[in-house]
């Protein structure tokens, strides 16, 4: 079986510094499959892809493609030998157009651009995808999925054996979600190898041909999907049994109506949001990538104000105008991009925990109590299980999972009666998921009213009380955990439910 | 005007706004200074501006792949004064020879600010202050504080600016006119044209990605220090040419000029756009002020450095709200799709 493999690892190892990143990794991949490998975050699989591209070299081990042993050193020879990777956050130019993005890699094309050919090569290889894309228009301002598109392509154009998918969809809807699957499937009939990397399991059970389990940068286990049941998977995966994924059916018992919003809307974004939320109940907001969910979210924490509707907050009648305004009333938004709005990368820690809380921690002459502001992070630190021998590390070397708690930590200091989550688990893995919904159940059992915002359905179905779709801007139905069912979301979110009373 | 202005690139936007803000400064200063509009006014800017451009194109090259060439002005003073002595010692160099040697000259203090920053991975702000003050220390250690002076200078290179290839009616077109816009022209076409010069955007597009597209990210911006070394080597010649007395000060504030021609003319300073006619352009209205202002007397001459340095700040400000709002005009009318 081996000896027709298209790319082969064997017996690889790779150490940074002291700690083994990957240790004895041997993995075959078959022409013409889709092979999805699975493992928590940590679990070595960026390595793994580091070294199949040709980003990091093995400390020792062999690879090989179509049975000749290479020594990839470099990304451009990776392509050489025809393997190619696509990333969660795709790898576009934005100020090149989509065409010369596609052919950046392409050597042995002349020297000179012609542009007219390019052009017309870049549309031959976007029109098999079945996408819509304009190959002449800048890749600024693509979404993410048509930055994929032509990631995909930029990797066809180089003729790839193997193309390496990193966490694909983490940030797709659902729609493009089923495109880029269809997308995988077509690469495999071509013969190419697909190597799938994804937290989402129903994914894999949707496309792989097989999974392979990796923990801790060893080979667990390597089975044809029909032989995989999704608990068992997740059992290799985090070494023990996992039950996250539980829906749930009645809501939780709620107190007096914390938050009431009514017409809400921003000018030309969104508009007619309509709710009330209870003290102790978890809304979630569910809806396809572009619904303006988020929008309604930074309305109400003051970032983009609502122009439109009025918000009650605990009886009082008020306008939220910037996000201090949000914060003094006891809002707190926990943001889907950690690294653009959420997180200091660089600070350590303590201080991104202290940021939005300096206040309290200011002692004499309005300095910051140090002892103070260390002890309080510690606390956090032991409390959320934060994965760091202290709190001095800097936040960007932390895992996924860990910085949102980090990010959790900062602003439950400010101590919320209203905490909006927005895509709270996307890029993390199953482990640190479900140590999340943990978080968030505990705080609403502690009488917080919290709005979740997300895109994962399992997700929303096993977090909310109430989930409330959102359509191209407007409500599109409000809907009580015991109505709510995956179809019935779906439908609302695409806008095939039309009838649903909203 | 809203459909105009969703359908036009930004790039075209630009390169009209820098037209029509070049015709004002004309009209302008037109009213104020008398004889302006004249053929003498024209060869002196366009001389003027010749000694700029290729130092502006370098800075240009540079600024693409998201750095920045603060010694620019330093290299040409240095390679200026060496070039003149050269000739001083051997008149007898081919004047093609001279052109080259400067480059050259130029492309070593390149490749120095490029090995620091491609391969030394020091941010590209840091090392070209440092060569700036480093390279000018250099010449004023090496000069002695000594002149160079047109007495020592071959005949040929001490006509070269007067020297016309072609006039139309007043305006002429001088041989270190057509030099400059030769430059231009090649590397513009080079960069629109020529694959391996699409890295140099590529690479201040997404610094990130490069690597993943399998490009050397340090190769590229180290060939853009040489090649800004180079052009500032040209533009030395130039300035020899032009002024033929080299003392210590030769070049001093030309990174600021430079930078000036290159923002005004568009090139995004965080990299990944920008075009060589924009910079050109860029060039001639920052000369023209600069110029015009030598000449007007409601406004001291001091005042140059002043208007540069606002200049730079109103057109990356301009730059950063434009974008902004047109990015949101084409949200709202759905071209986001």
């Amino acid at each position: 079986m081996t000896d027709s493999a298209i790319l082969e690892l064997r017996s690889v190892s790779k150490s940074f510094a002291a700690t083994a990143a990957l240790r004895d990794m041997s993995l075959a991949i078959l022409p013409g499959e889709i092979h999805a490998i699975v493992g928590e975050n940590g679990a070595g699989k960026s390595t793994l892809i580091k070294i199949m591209t040709g980003v990091h070299q093995p400390d020792s081990g062999q690879i090989l493609v179509e049975g000749q042993p290479v020594t990839l050193r470099s990304t451009q020879e990776a392509q050489t030998a025809g393997i190619a990777a696509i990333y969660q956050e795709p790898m576009v130019f934005p100020d090149l157009n989509v065409a010369e993005n596609i052919f950046i890699s392409n050597r042995g094309k002349g020297a000179f651009m012609r542009w007219a050919d390019l052009y017309r090569d870049a549309e031959a290889l976007v029109v098999p995808l079945g996408v819509t894309l304009d190959v002449r228009r800048a890749a600024a301002g693509l979404t993410l999925a048509e930055q994929q598109t032509v990631e995909i392509a930029r990797a066809l154009s180089l003729k790839v054996k193997v193309l390496i998918m990193d966490e694909p969809t983490a940030s797709l809807s659902a729609h493009e979600v089923a495109r880029l699957l269809a997308i995988a499937r077509a690469l495999k009939d071509q013969g190419v190898a697909v190597i799938y990397i994804s937290h989402r399991l129903d994914e894999i059970f949707k496309i792989a041909d097989r999974v392979t389990v990796i923990r801790d940068g060893q080979h667990i286990s390597t089975r044809p999907i029909g032989e995989v049941t999704e608990t068992g998977m997740v059992r290799d995966m985090v070494g023990r049994a996992i039950d996250s994924f539980a829906m749930k059916t009645a809501a939780n018992p709620v107190g007096e109506v914390a938050l009431s919003v009514s017409g809400l809307g921003r000018e030309g974004v969104f508009s007619g949001v309509n709710f009330d939320l209870a003290k102790g109940e978890v809304l979630c907001l569910a809806g396809l990538v572009g619904a303006r969910r988020t929008d309604v979210g930074l309305a109400l924490f003051g970032i983009a104000p609502a122009t439109q509707g009025t918000i009650v907050l605990h009886g009082t009648s008020l306008t939220i105008g910037s996000a201090r305004a949000a914060m003094d009333l006891g809002i707190a938004y926990v943001s889907e991009d950690r690294r653009k709005l959420g997180l200091a990368m660089s600070l350590p820690i303590f201080a991104n925990i202290s940021l939005a809380s300096l206040r309290k921690l200011m002692g004499l002459f309005g300095l910051i109590d140090r002892r103070a502001e260390s002890d309080m992070a510690e606390g956090y630190r032991k409390q959320l299980d934060i994965r760091s021998p202290d709190t001095l590390i800097e936040v960007g070397k932390l895992s996924g999972g860990n910085q949102q708690k980090v990010m959790l930590a900062k602003w439950l200091e400010t101590n919320p009666t209203v905490l909006i989550f927005d895509e709270p688990t996307r890029g993390i893995d199953v482990g640190a998921k479900a140590e999340v919904h943990g978080i968030i159940r505990t705080l609403a059992a502690k009488g917080v009213a919290i709005i979740v915002i997300s895109s994962d359905l399992p997700e929303v179905l096993a977090l909310a009380d109430r989930v409330l779709v959102m359509r191209e801007g407007r409500q599109a139905g409000l809907l009580g955990i015991a109505e709510a069912t995956q179809e019935r979301v779906i439908a609302l979110a695409a806008g095939t439910g039309e009838r649903v009373a909203a | 005007m809203k459909r105009l202005m969703s359908s036009t690139s930004p790039q075209t936007l630009r390169l009209v706004a820098l037209f029509l803000a070049l015709l004002a400064t004309v009209l302008f200063f037109s009213t104020q200074i008398d004889g302006y509009l004249s053929g003498r006014m024209f060869n002196r800017i366009a001389t003027s501006a010749a000694v700029v451009l290729p130092i502006a194109v370098g800075q240009a090259i540079v600024v693409m792949t998201r750095n920045i060439d603060l010694s620019a002005g330093s290299t040409l003073g240095v390679v200026a004064y060496i070039t003149g002595q050269t000739l001083g010692t051997m008149p007898d160099l081919h004047p093609a020879l001279v052109v080259l040697m400067a480059m050259g000259f130029g492309a070593a203090a390149g490749a120095i600010n490029g090995i620091l920053i491609a391969f030394g991975r020091v941010p590209s702000i840091i090392v070209t202050l440092g060569t700036l003050a480093l390279f000018r220390s250099f010449l004023v250690e090496y000069s002695n504080a000594t002149t160079i002076t047109t007495a020592s200078l071959p005949v040929w290179l001490v006509d070269l600016p007067q020297k016309v290839l072609f006039s139309l009616g007043p305006l002429e077109m001088r041989l270190t006119v057509v030099l400059a816009l030769a430059v231009c022209v090649i590397v513009g076409l080079a960069l629109s044209r020529l694959r391996v010069a699409r890295r140099f955007l590529a690479v201040g597009s997404n610094p990130d990605a490069v690597q993943m597209a399998g490009i050397n990210s340090a190769w590229v911006v180290f060939v853009a220090f040489v090649l800004s070394g180079a052009l500032a080597g040209l533009s030395g010649f130039i300035f020899l040419a032009k002024f033929g007395n080299i003392t210590v000060v030769a070049g001093l504030g030309f990174e600021l000029k430079s930078i000036a021609a290159v923002v005004v003319g568009g090139v995004s300073i965080m990299g990944g756009s920008g075009s060589i006619l924009g910079v050109l352009m860029g060039t001639v209205l920052v000369d023209t002020i600069d110029n015009s202002l030598t000449r007007w007397d409601l406004v001291s001459e001091f005042w140059r450095d002043a208007l540069l340095g606002m200049l730079i700040m109103a057109a990356v400000t301009v730059d950063t709200l434009a974008s902004r709002s047109l990015t949101r005009l084409r949200g709202r009318s759905g071209g986001g799709q």
